[in-house]
């Protein structure tokens, strides 16, 4: 069954190095440079003096957040890019899932391998297995790489447990990769050809996708909440270097009702007035600390091999009563 | 004698259409037994059903006394060439026989294979999807041989090759099977394809068993008769009438007997299989697709 599984995927195999090749080979200058430029702007100077408080300390030089946003400006479209990236894991779904059962049985080939001495339930197991195992190693190479690569802005800019970033880096791809090629393998055990069996692929791995992020990522564990004054040092202005993950901001009233929602407002403690609140009005914010980042890309990855896993189960089975 | 397939009350649904419907019947070790019916008669789900890729909705299936759904013990025992021929079709004739080696451990025999192809002159290294029709057959044939198996099953193994391929084909499975015993089941709907080589028969037709039993048999057991118009009282000697056809003073009957016709009124020919088979075929229900045609029937 391996040496099977090997003779029929490599070719596949093949080309899906040479893929990640050609992404690495655009994704590797970007990240040299982004650290060369980094460097320049003396960056990792300035990432010392933010300090660990909470805020960026009011004597935090001019000269350093000049050099913070030129940096970000120059390079907020490696972010936009990189939203791209968010669909590697789907693409390995949906070429390497997908069509593993479908198209053994659109192309009638299931009536030969099926009526050999090897039994269905241990045919999908090693093809599943070893396709698993080659899409893990491809999406841990993925997450670290786009790891590396991002570190610099990271730093800096946008968070790395922010949305989008945090959904590329790290081991979440592992998690991401893995779900995307059980929901294709499960599809192609439902539609037995390969286009319906990716459609379905694509809208199963999107639907989970967004549904996990917005709804259950800022929950996986109790958020904290950060106040200040709105009449005074104005918005809370969270220190860069701590990474944190912003869940929810609002301007609330001295009553602490929400005002303004997804928003923060300050201005210098002599006005009476401020965007419409007054004393004892405060910005809100509910976040997730930057030091959780590692606990939560585990919680997600987690969640996401055990659907994959529960999924593959379904799968088997499935093929075991194809009839 | 022993049996090498049992099936009773065997069925088979699609929906609600039954594919196969109440097939009750066995198939003696070291035959080789023709599957012949029209095009959707229910050969391939038989055939699928004896080799376990499908899984019965009524009855039962037996195979060596086992049941052959997701069977291990009993696979590697029976050969099995589906239908259009399935194979990798960028895997060449050599890796296809190394798989074969690998899937089936115990009695495979990669030597009967490659020495089959060898003879055949099919190359080794060429992709199979470059073969010709023929040559495809001729390896997936090789295949199932390699297995060395007890039971072979052929579907529809000749439908897409010349009269040439066809009788090359043939040839080969016979030379191959003559001596070791193999039982063999070959589906078609062209009888003509399988006279030659088959020596039981089991005839289908929509769904359902019309004639089984050992060829020599079938022809001894059926006459056809000529004589005046019948008016339906018994004859002598005859069980069944299969078929009739009357002109104003005349009948002709395809009957099965069991003893000789004595009575003199009556001029006995014998029947050819083509003949008895094609009897058994045409008294199928016509089920009325005029309301699925919106036309009057």
């Amino acid at each position: 069954m391996i040496w099977l599984t090997w003779r029929q995927h490599r070719q596949q195999a093949l080309f899906t190095l040479i893929g990640l090749a050609v992404l690495a080979a655009l994704i590797v200058p970007i990240g040299l440079a982004m650290r060369h430029s980094s460097t320049a702007l003396g960056i990792p100077h300035c990432v010392k003096l933010m300090g660990d408080g909470a805020y960026l300390s009011s004597d935090f030089p001019d000269k350093c957040n000049n050099a913070i946003s030129q940096f970000t400006n120059q390079y907020n479209i490696v972010n936009m890019v990189g939203v791209l990236l968010l669909f590697v894991p789907m693409l390995i779904g949906l070429f390497w899932g997908a069509p593993l059962v479908s198209r053994e049985i659109d192309e009638g080939t299931h009536r030969l391998v099926w009526t050999q001495g090897v039994s269905r339930g241990r045919w999908a197991l090693v093809k599943f297995g070893l396709v698993g195992a080659f899409t893990l190693v491809l999406s841990i190479a993925y997450g670290l790489g786009v790891s590396w690569t991002m570190t610099p802005l990271s730093q800096v800019g946008i968070s790395r447990f922010a949305y989008l970033s945090f959904d590329m880096q790290g081991i979440v791809p592992i998690g991401y990769t893995l779900f995307a090629v059980a929901v294709g393998v499960l599809a192609g055990t439902i539609w037995h050809k390969a286009l319906p069996a990716m459609g379905a692929t694509i809208a199963v791995f999107i639907a989970t996708r967004v549904t996990s992020a917005l709804y259950a990522r800022p929950h996986y564990m109790s958020p904290k909440v950060l106040t200040r004054p709105v009449l005074g040092p104005g918005a809370a202005e969270l220190n860069p270097a701590h990474g944190d993950f912003r869940v929810h901001e609002a301007v609330r009233d001295a009553a602490g009702k929400i005002v303004q929602d997804n928003a923060q407002v300050g201005c210098p403690p002599t006005v009476t007035k401020c965007g419409g609140v007054g004393k004892g009005a405060y910005n809100w914010m509910q976040y997730q600390p930057g030091g959780r980042f590692w606990a939560f890309q585990s919680i997600e990855t987690g969640i996401f091999i055990a659907i994959a896993l529960l999924l593959i189960a379904l799968a088997i089975r499935r093929v075991r009563r194809i009839s | 004698m022993e049996s090498v397939l049992d099936t009773s009350g065997l069925g088979k649904r699609y929906k609600k259409n039954w594919a196969l419907r109440d097939c009750t019947l066995s198939l003696p070790s070291g035959r080789v037994a023709a599957l012949v019916g029209p095009n959707g008669a229910g050969k391939t789900t038989l055939l699928h059903l004896v080799i376990g890729l499908l899984r019965p909705d009524a009855g039962g299936v037996r195979v060596f006394g086992e049941s052959p759904h997701d069977n291990t013990k009993l696979l590697p025992r029976i050969g099995f060439v589906a239908q259009d021929t399935p194979l990798y079709r960028d895997f060449t004739p050599s890796e296809l026989v190394t798989m074969g080696s690998k899937l089936n451990r115990g009695n495979w025999d990669s030597d009967v294979a490659r020495n089959r192809l060898a003879q055949l002159g099919i190359p080794p290294d060429r992709a199979v999807r470059k073969l010709s029709g023929g040559q495809r057959a001729q390896v997936a044939l090789a295949l199932a041989l390699a297995k060395r198996p007890d039971l072979l099953l052929l579907d529809e193994p000749v439908a897409s090759l010349d009269p040439l391929a066809r009788r090359e084909f043939l040839q080969a499975l016979m030379g191959s099977v003559a001596d070791t015993g193999t039982t063999v089941l070959l589906s078609s709907h062209l009888l003509g394809d399988l006279e030659r080589v088959c020596d039981y028969m089991i005839v289908l037709n929509s769904g359902r068993v019309r004639l089984t039993g050992d060829v020599d048999d079938l022809r001894a057991n059926y006459r056809q008769l000529v004589g005046p118009r019948h008016d339906g009282a018994p004859i002598p000697g005859v069980t069944e009438i299969v078929r009739q056809s009357h002109t104003d003073r005349q009948s002709t009957l395809l009957v099965k007997t069991d003893g000789p016709i004595t009575d003199p009124a009556w001029t006995t020919h014998d029947v050819t299989l083509e003949d008895l088979i094609l009897a058994h075929l045409v008294e199928t229900e016509i089920r009325g697709t005029h309301t699925a045609w919106g036309v009057p029937a």
